[in-house]
């Protein structure tokens, strides 16, 4: 199966099975015999488990914590259990722990107990969080010290399997049509948290797991110079969503994220309240479309991201680049909202020419337009790396601006 | 929620700050280097962006002791209080060692003794101490642990507006309850009467479930939609002004709960309740179980509340922590009383609760099915 053979319904238990391989080449590649995993993202990766993440002031102590082996396929999960709430995916005796709270010296010694029973003497365990009971408890946590599992866990998720990708295209159509549902409530009067109201409701409806961020409907400035002051001089972005009620000839930058199943959705538009946009509000989309079709136009597995960087700068014509100076022209998508690979952040060019997309990547493009007087042009485009191109993800429109 | 983003009022801040400094002292830290967002928002009163879930440890905010100043991670300066000057904005980077370089230059770094962090990564394990080539590097979140605990007046002024938003919210999902309704729909009906209501950030998105009639945690199977006399678990949780607030309830399809189930979680939730007395050990609280014939639930019995989870966490995964732990006037605490029946559910009760000098104030209020 190559990863442009997308299964409509992705079947999660070949899913983990072609997941866990990629992890354990990736530990093997490290040289780590074991890893711990706190992370929110890292765990639902290497365990299958997913569930509506919390605010993150209770999501370290309430979290679930993986264990996983080089030489054992099946993942260990410590699960807490929320209202009434059992564990997602299906393990076989033994392997579905008791929650273990590691915020607590108690809690870390307790689980220093567990592990030491599940891990071979002499093992390099790696992992990506230390929470400061963990320092206290290093000794019996990790008796040769902790590794470093930083670079394990995204390495092996940058290239998806075809499920995986259909779990995120899932989270797209949820975002999309929960989108158009908002949309269509747009108008003068309408405050920011009614339409985020409307897409949690809808996107729940519509089978979301969880929201992942507090909905952006940026009300952008009419000059760079009038809006929020930054460090570097360039737009604010995102901005957070307030009772402000929209009016007449606001340009919206909108931003929102869900998930399906552990794997998130990206979602960026345009959208302009009341009114039709002028003849150069619509220039601004034209030159965004320019800019989207010579970056794709690029767009190969064996590209590197300073191939895109470099179309999209010639492609935006006046030398500079198309993107909001803290961020990126393009970032990967999957358990994370933004993951590797990605691309034109201030690593620098040498970093992007480093970067070579690979099949089965996923690109999240989000160029942004601006001259002042309009609002300006931003809107992000998912797409699936392959080996002569890209599939497009994303499916839906640019009205008003375009089709 | 107004209509511009602004950051935590002067009597907030200022409150707070204080007991973080004050902790600083009492844990001999010169430097705290935080990266949790309930930290972060703690110590500087800054509004800021709501992300579900946890995210990998970064250096977000620099508390000096010393000098008491702030330095922030914020590329922008809304949302961001004016006693935080625009030159102690450090913007996002993707290059840990610019992280690094900013904090290096920060005055009171090169000297910091005993400097802590909320909770690190290897990355930063292995990066920090080029920031701050004269110290030791320590857990600092016991010091905003003991922080955080007690509430100040003002911190419970906002907690008050949140359990209000929680419990209209909760409201208007129960009046949602009805045969065939699945407990996704009736949680995006409790979500968006939260956003009607101003806070669009959830501290909880698991908020509506059908309770199972076979196993004493789960919740039921099959298609998730409510059946008549089915027990349906509802409970909202929401970050208003960053902080939580929580109240749980359980509703019958088509009816009450059977008597018998609700004396059971009121026999339990009155020994909770009582529970609450300052000095007493939270591990009265575990007893209250026990005392009402009850066993204990695989969730927490009680947590604190604040900006997220405060101490105490109070779970029979953690008896030691729980004797150990002595209960405050200042803590605000959810308490979840839950009983389960075969062949009948599960019902679940959560109250937030204040202890004071005089025992507890209950906080919510919304009525039991």
């Amino acid at each position: 199966m190559t990863v442009t053979d997308l299964p409509d319904v992705p079947d999660i238990a070949r899913m983990r099975r072609e997941t866990g391989r990629r992890l354990r080449a990736s530990m093997a590649r490290d040289g780590a015999d074991a890893l711990v995993l706190l992370g929110n993202s890292n765990v639902s990766y290497a365990t299958g488990v997913s569930w509506p993440l919390g605010d993150s002031g209770l999501s370290h102590v309430d979290r679930p914590v993986a264990v996983i082996l080089a030489d054992d396929p099946v993942p260990h999960l410590f699960m807490p259990y929320r209202e009434g709430a059992g564990p997602g995916p299906e393990l076989p005796d033994g392997y579905l722990h008791d929650p273990v709270y590691l915020e607590y010296d108690e809690g870390v010694e307790l689980f220093a107990r567990e592990l030491a029973g599940l891990v071979p003497p002499g093992a390099v365990i790696a992992v990506d969080e230390i929470t400061g009971a963990m320092r206290r408890g290093s000794r019996r946590l990790f008796p040769h010290g902790p590794a470093d599992a930083s670079r394990i866990v995204p390495a092996a998720k940058a290239v998806k399997t075809p499920d995986e990708v259909a779990c995120m295209r899932r989270a797209l159509r949820i975002t999309e049509e929960a989108m158009a549902d908002v949309e269509r409530a747009l108008a003068p009067g309408v405050r920011q948290v009614d339409l985020s109201g409307r897409f949690v409701r809808r996107a729940f409806q519509l089978g979301a797991t969880a929201n992942l961020l507090d909905p952006i409907w940026q009300v952008m400035p009419p000059s760079r110079a009038e809006g929020v002051w930054t460090s570097h001089g360039d737009l604010a972005l995102p901005l957070l969503t307030t009772e402000r009620e929209l009016v007449r000839g606001d340009v919206l930058w909108i931003d929102v994220s869900i998930s399906w199943g552990g794997y998130c959705s990206d979602f960026g538009r345009t959208w302009l309240v009341g009114q039709d946009p002028s003849p150069r509000q619509r220039a601004q989309y034209r030159r965004w479309t320019e800019v989207v079709d010579a970056v794709r136009d690029v767009t190969r597995a064996g590209a590197t991201g300073a191939d895109l960087t470099k179309a999209a700068v010639e492609a935006h014509g006046d030398g500079t680049r198309p993107w909001v100076r803290h961020f990126y022209l393009g970032h990967g998508l999957g358990v994370d909202a933004a993951e590797m690979p990605f691309v034109g952040t201030d690593l620098g060019d040498q970093f992007d020419q480093s970067v070579v997309l690979e099949p089965g990547n996923i690109l999240v493009l989000e160029p942004v337009i601006w001259e002042d007087g309009t609002g300006g042009y931003r809107a992000e485009e998912v797409m699936l790396i392959t080996d002569d191109g890209y599939l497009p993800l994303t499916d839906y429109p640019y009205t008003p601006y375009g089709d | 929620m107004a209509t511009n983003v602004e950051p935590h009022g002067p009597a907030l801040r200022h409150g707070r700050r204080a007991r973080a400094l004050a902790q600083m002292a009492a844990h001999d830290l010169d430097v705290l280097v935080l990266g949790r967002t309930a930290n972060v928002r703690y110590v500087t009163g800054a509004t800021t962006l709501w992300l579900a879930g946890t995210s990998s440890f970064g250096p977000a905010c620099v508390l000096v002791r010393s000098t008491g100043s702030i330095h922030m991670l914020s590329t922008w300066d809304e949302g961001i209080p004016e006693d935080i000057p625009r030159e102690n904005l450090f913007g996002l980077t993707w290059n840990p060692m610019n992280t690094i370089e900013v904090l290096r230059r920060i005055e009171g770094s090169a000297e910091g003794r005993r400097v802590g962090t909320d909770t690190l990564s290897p990355t930063f394990a292995r990066l920090l101490p080029a920031a701050f080539p004269a110290a030791e590097l320590v857990d600092g979140e016991v010091a905003m642990r003991a922080a955080r605990r007690i509430k100040t007046a003002a911190e419970l002024d906002v907690l008050r507006q949140a359990v209000a938003v929680a419990e209209t919210s909760l409201a208007k999902a129960v009046a949602e309850l009805r045969p065939g309704v699945t407990g996704k729909e009736l949680s995006g009906v409790l979500l968006e009467a939260a956003a009607a209501g101003g806070v669009t950030t959830p501290a909880v998105q698991d908020a509506v479930c059908v309770t199972s009639t076979e196993h004493r945690w789960r919740r039921a199977g099959g298609d998730g939609r409510a059946a008549p006399g089915d027990l349906v678990a509802f409970t909202a949780g929401v970050v208003a002004h960053g902080y939580i607030a929580e109240v749980g309830r359980t509703h019958a399809v088509g009816g009450a709960v059977p008597r018998a189930l609700a004396a059971r979680c009121d026999r339990v939730w009155d020994r909770l309740l009582a529970a609450c007395r300052p000095g007493a050990p939270a591990s009265d609280l575990l007893a209250g179980y026990a005392g009402a014939g009850e066993p204990l639930p695989p969730m927490p019995v009680a947590r604190g509340l604040g900006l997220g989870w405060d101490p105490p966490v109070v779970t029979g995964a953690l008896p030691r922590t729980a004797t150990a732990e002595r209960l405050e006037p200042g803590m605000v605490l959810a308490l979840t009383g839950y009983v389960w029946e075969a062949g009948t559910g599960a019902a679940l009760r959560r109250d937030s609760v204040l202890v004071t000098r005089d025992g507890p104030e209950l906080l919510t209020s919304a009525p039991v099915g």
